[in-house]
């Protein structure tokens, strides 16, 4: 990156500090034995389907979002984390509590790990802690899939052979939020502070161990037109699946608190990506990326305003068809969608890329 | 090789012209869409992502974030520079790096510089944002695209002001949401390009645009009538499918444009521009303030191209034209500018008429039959002070001189607050530079009268008011002004006097024109006037015409012997590279200096190379235009120095 870049990439660390504000010394101090949130839904499941079990454990929350980097543009997660470091106890009895969940469910069960951050961040999730959950995991049958949760720093050699020699032969994947597979759109938009090369690394690093990637894809970083914003989490699911990607879960920013895009979202800046973008980027890669790994979009906030949403009018049925083509992959939930407001969406597709006016649609109806 | 050519004309900063890129030539203001916007003749498109029409110019946008593929460009494309959207969250610093980064885009990738068009940040301080310019116009680079959100709020205003900075012969494009409504306004700010995508945006949106407003399409409302002949194709908009919907009020919204900008083009030809502008202000409270916003903030910018000349009626209807550049440079002009005679020792206040030049007005033909009977060749020494709105006073002598010969007003005889405030002002400046002894005799009622009152406090001189009930016109008034005058005659006017009449006049104008001294220099003691102030008076200093006062603009025109009289004031004067002049007209590029203060119409002094006065003429444009401008007519010569062999 240039000198120019450079300067720029600063101004959004800081506009991205700046909008964190004080937001991290008051979040609400919580029962430390309590995870952040857990809940269970259906899943697909390599080629079956299950039921997946989400929990998000509460800890000190991501390293890069507590450091002077200021964090992704996009992001407050870390705000429903605990706030202070978590005693290795509290974190075992979260996940106890998180599991009883499970109860009675059959199998094919998926058990996903989040943190408000990584979960092989050895200070977020003291090994100990770590090394307790997965052996908990091991001790249930039902369960065939594991999801975690990390920023590719952390996946290193040594921790990953603690985690396959723990949990098995089981199906393991890493979550590794990539976003954008161009860098200057991951560091200036996104400020997510890795390389290409570097998450290339983390996930030949798992690969090695056996350890699949689940790449989280961002749709509509702040700073990209509609159409970039499509172009590139396109190029992104290709990229990250010719890598050796297992599973692409895209995400669609959802404006979260105490974020830059909050902060361009209130002032007009910023407008969540259509659902009309989203569900042509499912679409298009379905097409273009090898059918066994299997790309899943589970949008946040949908059809709301600070989520991907589209007219008011069709967006249940572009979030229903989502919901559908991530447990099947079939593109036909697609082909049914129509509304009057697709030419809204090809009208801000071509205008945004000449006029780089971001078009919220706050203003301009009578 | 792309190029933009400004033709002969102005209005404010609006201009016409032409921009060529390759073997087109299209001629400007012009409208831009997208490239299936069939009616328009210029179209956008995003590189590698749109389709490129075949053979035909565009202006092709880089994206912000990755582009490739610049081969794909052809040489008569226009190049917008790459940027980042929403960038102005970012601040200041964040936008003058982004005007370096499309500096070493430009370098790096080797793009002809003429067709490279700068995308201007919409965070940027004024002062890096003139630097960066001068260094494109280095690089050959003329072209910058301002983005408009078309709320006409605080961030479009920034553009202008921004618009404001670019170097006078650059083409501006005005890019992003500009309503139909903003195209007159845009234009007469001085921009080129206006993007009609709006017309798009709406239509998927079902809205019908109008010329000042906009209408909701729905099931379950009549839709308005409409002639264009995309309505008229189908009278039920109701029962159509959506995208035939779509089609029918694209096509009505992008000929909305069309109409309004030829609207506006015809306007500022025949010089109603700004009145176009002001009139389209009551489409919304937004851009009535926005162009309040602009009068106050940018009054030097629109002061510059506002020509101090012209022919056509000028209405001024409400407080948006009390400080129009054309008016307040007028006021602020004869403030610093006129001089009273010091043979006047009344100064008398009448009220303005609604038929121009004022003498010609049955009410001021009636006042100058009472002056004339009650004291005869003693109405020299009368300073004829005419009150009105919003130019505030007007000497007789000025009467003739633009806008004060067009200026038309609706005429109720109330006054609002503004106004009134702004004549106390004027008429009270006024009064200070006559003599304390001078008595100022207030032949007026009314409205005119309450100014008076008014400004009492600040008059040094005795005021006797001579209008009885409230009428200046009536038999009554007329007879207490003729009464007062002969009055006068013994107490005040108890001189010699003769007619003086062609010679104040004349030297008035030429304060006015050339600055304070310069009637005195053209209209010496021993100059021989001859003429009549209604058609032309001829100005003669030891049988050689140094100039000639005309009517009909009210302006004086010099003679090379007139030009060398006052060329030593430092006023209008444009040096010229060549030694003579050949031909009727200078062209800016001929030109190698010009004061900055010369404005299009003024006339205008031509020094040669070897500091002589080398012809006179009139000014097309600013001066400081005549010196950034490497084409075009700056002067139309009136005399030159014969050619010397």
């Amino acid at each position: 990156m240039n000198g120019i870049t450079d300067g720029l990439k600063d101004i959004i660390t800081k506009a991205s500090l700046a909008a964190r504000g004080s937001s991290l010394s008051r979040i609400r101090r919580r029962n430390l034995s309590e995870p952040a949130a857990k809940w269970v839904v259906q899943s697909r499941i390599g080629s079956e389907v299950g039921y997946a079990l989400s929990i998000v454990l509460a800890t000190s929350g991501c390293s890069h979002a507590r450091s002077e980097k200021g964090g992704c543009t996009m992001c407050s997660y870390i705000l429903d984390g605990a706030g202070q470091n978590v005693p290795t106890e509290d974190l075992i009895q979260q996940f106890q509590n998180a599991l009883t969940s499970l109860k009675g469910l059959m199998a094919p069960i998926s058990v996903k790990v989040y943190t408000s951050g990584s979960f092989l961040d050895p200070v977020e999730v003291p090994p100990e802690a770590r090394a307790e959950i997965l052996k908990a995991i091991d001790e249930d049958d039902r369960v065939r899939q594991v999801v975690l949760e990390s920023r590719p720093e952390y996946m290193t050699d040594e921790t990953a052979s603690l985690v396959r020699e723990i949990l098995g032969d089981r199906e393991i994947e890493i979550g590794m939020g990539l976003e954008s597979a161009d860098d200057g759109v991951r560091f200036l938009c996104i400020n997510k502070g890795f390389s290409l090369s570097e998450f290339e690394t983390a996930l030949k690093t798992a690969a090695s161990h056996g350890i699949g990637t689940r790449a989280y894809v961002l749709v509509k970083p702040p700073f990209l037109t509609e159409r970039d914003a499509l172009l590139d989490a396109l190029q992104t699911i290709i990229a990250a699946a010719e890598l050796g990607a297992t599973t692409i879960s895209v995400n669609p920013v959802n404006v979260q608190k105490h974020t830059l895009v909050q902060r361009m979202w209130s002032r007009g800046h910023y407008r969540p990506p259509w659902l009309w973008t989203v569900t042509e980027i499912l679409k298009e890669s379905r097409d273009q990326v090898a059918s066994d790994v299997n790309v899943v979009c589970d949008p946040v906030a949908a059809g709301k305003p600070r989520g991907t949403h589209n007219c008011g009018k069709c967006d249940d049925a572009f979030v229903k068809a989502i919901r559908q083509f991530s447990l099947d992959q079939s593109t036909s939930h697609f082909e049914v969608l129509d509304c009057g407001c697709k030419s809204q969406w090809s009208h801000v597709l071509e205008h945004e890329d000449f006029a780089q006016l971001v078009h919220s649609l706050r203003f301009h109806i009578p | 090789m792309t190029e933009f050519l400004i033709a002969r004309g102005h209005d404010g900063p609006a201009r016409i012209g032409s921009y060529s890129m390759g073997e087109m030539a299209i001629s400007t203001p012009v409208l831009v869409g997208p490239s299936h916007a069939d009616s328009l003749t210029l179209h956008y498109a995003a590189l590698n992502r749109d389709e490129l029409l075949k053979d035909t110019p565009m202006i092709v946008a880089i994206p912000g974030i990755s582009y490739s593929r610049l081969d794909r460009l052809r040489d008569y494309d226009s190049i917008l520079l790459p940027s980042l959207i929403a960038d102005e969250i970012l601040g200041l610093t964040a936008g003058s790096l982004l005007l370096k980064q499309q500096m070493s885009f430009l370098k790096e990738q080797q793009i002809e510089s003429s067709g490279a068009i700068v995308r201007v940040p919409a965070s940027l301080d004024e002062g890096s944002f003139v630097h960066v310019l001068q260094e494109f116009s280095h690089m050959g680079v003329r072209a910058a695209a301002f983005r408009f959100d078309g709320d006409l709020g605080p961030s479009d205003y920034r553009m202008v002001t921004l618009r404001s900075q670019l170097p006078r012969n650059w083409f501006a494009l005005a890019i992003g949401r500009i309503e139909p409504y903003s195209v007159p306004l845009m234009h007469y700010l001085g921009f080129d390009v206006f993007d009609a995508s709006r017309a798009f945006e709406a239509a998927a949106q079902g809205i019908r645009l109008w010329r000042t407003d906009a209408e909701l399409v729905a099931d379950d409302e009549t839709a308005r009538h409409c002639a264009c002949s995309a309505c008229e194709s189908q009278p039920d908009l109701n029962i159509l499918s959506n995208s035939k919907l779509i089609e029918i009020l694209t096509n009505h919204n992008i000929s909305t444009y069309r109409m309004v900008l030829s609207e506006s083009i015809h306007a500022m030809q025949s010089g109603r521009l700004r009145w176009l502008v002001e009139s389209l202000t009551h489409a919304t409270p937004s851009l009535a303030s926005f162009l309040r916003r602009v009068d106050r903030g940018l009054y030097s910018f629109l002061e510059e191209f506002t020509a101090t000349a012209g022919s056509s009626t000028m209405p001024l209807i409400g407080p948006e034209s009390y400080n129009s550049p054309a008016i307040k440079r007028f006021r602020e002009k004869l403030v610093s500018r006129f001089t009273p005679p010091t043979h006047k020792r009344i100064v008398l206040l009448l009220p303005c008429s609604a038929r121009k030049p004022y003498s010609d007005s049955k009410s001021h033909k009636r006042f100058a039959r009472t002056i004339e009977s009650a004291i005869g060749l003693a109405r020299h020494g009368i300073a004829e002070t005419i009150l009105t709105s919003p130019l505030g006073v007007i000497p007789r002598e000025l009467e003739r001189l633009h806008p004060v010969a067009q200026y038309d007003i609706p005429v109720t005889g109330d006054w609002d607050a503004e106004e009134t405030a702004i004549a106390v002002r004027a008429l009270t400046t006024h009064l200070e530079k006559f003599e304390e002894s001078v008595v100022v005799v207030a032949h007026v009622s009314g409205g005119y009268l309450d100014i008076v009152k008014q400004g009492e406090d600040n008059i040094r001189q005795a005021l006797i008011y001579t209008s009885s009930d409230g009428s200046a016109t009536s038999g009554a008034s007329l007879d207490l002004l003729d009464e007062t005058l002969r009055d006068m005659l013994e107490l005040v006017l108890d001189g010699e006097y003769r007619r003086t009449d062609l010679e104040d006049t004349l030297r008035a104008t030429a304060d006015f024109q050339f600055g304070s001294g310069a009637g005195e220099l053209l209209v010496p003691e021993d100059a021989s006037l001859r003429g009549k102030l209604y058609r032309t008076v001829i100005c003669q200093v030891d049988k050689e015409q140094v100039c000639a006062y005309n009517a009909v603009s009210g302006m004086l025109s010099l003679t090379l012997a007139g030009a060398r009289r006052i060329a030593g004031l430092g006023q209008n004067w444009v040096r010229f590279e060549g030694k003579e002049v050949k031909g009727g007209s200078i062209f800016a590029v001929g030109v190698k200096e010009a004061d900055t203060g010369i404005r299009p119409g003024d006339e205008v002094i031509v020094i040669g190379q070897d500091e002589r006065v080398v012809a006179v003429g009139r000014s097309e444009m600013s001066g400081i235009e005549m010196c950034e401008f490497e084409k075009g007519r700056a002067v139309t010569v009136r005399h030159k120095l014969g050619v010397t062999t």
